[in-house]
């Protein structure tokens, strides 16, 4: 039996609905309108597709860049270094959400507190405690002398 | 090369917001280098390769305005392109950070 091998056309263009529905469906918890993330696509000068996850306002830097090479999906963050290659789009949206930055900005903003909020303290109450300490410690003993 | 903005939607394919001023002069500096890559009759494939890059994809990530050119291979980049290097580094900065570079240089005529 001859097996004839047909060369497969090499993949080019936009995204497909699918491929579009099924990176955004993996960057949902990513692109969260509480991120301030948002996504845009383009190609290169080959025609081949890129989708990037930009960061917040007011920079928008790219995060992440997932394109598409022939067959390949490649995933690059925002300086270019490589982070994944694979011709499955199901395994590289996996690798793209877990590179994704999870800190939220509630998270970030309640540390912030606490901390200002420790700042306080130190500054304002624990000299008064102090003090209050001190008066006590010369006051006990001459009450203990009373008693 | 084409840009398509969205957000969380598909449906919702612009904002309607002004573009913030960083994304813009971001595009512009792609722009430039696209521009300057061009001169140099080179494809963002052959750029990639003389950068040691394994894809070209980031080439077009810088060029579509996407991301900054790396401090690290800023200087191979302006090499490859036949710029002087401090000559590009500059030029970048006006796009990346513009109130630094007025600081340093102060207002030029582009």
């Amino acid at each position: 039996m001859n097996v004839v091998a047909f060369e497969r056309k090499p993949v080019t263009g936009v995204w497909s609905e699918s491929e579009l529905n099924t990176i955004v469906a993996a960057l949902s918890a990513a692109l969260a309108p509480s991120s301030g993330r948002q996504w845009e696509t383009g190609a290169t000068e080959n025609g081949d597709a890129q989708f990037y996850l930009l960061g917040s306002l007011p920079d928008q830097a790219c995060v992440l860049c997932l394109s598409r090479v022939g067959r390949q999906y490649v995933l690059e963050d925002g300086s270019g270094r490589l982070l994944f290659e694979h011709r499955n789009l199901d395994l590289v949206v996996l690798h793209a959400r877990a590179a994704v930055p999870s800190t939220s900005w509630l998270m970030v903003r309640m540390i912030a507190l606490w901390c200002a909020a420790r700042s306080v303290f130190h500054e304002k109450f624990e000299p008064m405690l102090t003090e209050t300490e001190e008066l006590l410690v010369q006051f006990i003993p001459q009450l203990a002398a009373l008693a | 090369m084409k840009r398509v903005k969205h957000q969380d939607d598909f449906t919702e394919r612009s904002s309607g917001k002004a573009v913030p001023e960083a994304k813009q002069l971001r595009k512009l500096a792609g722009d430039w280098l696209k521009q300057r890559r061009a001169d140099a009759e080179l494809s963002q494939a052959d750029l990639a390769v003389r950068l040691g890059l394994k894809y070209y994809t980031f080439i077009s990530q810088v060029e579509n305005g996407f991301s900054r050119v790396p401090t690290e291979i800023m200087g191979a980049w302006a090499s490859e392109l036949g710029l002087e290097r401090a000559t590009f580094a500059r030029h970048l900065l006006r796009y990346y950070e513009p109130e630094l570079h007025r600081l340093l240089f102060g207002a030029e005529t582009k």
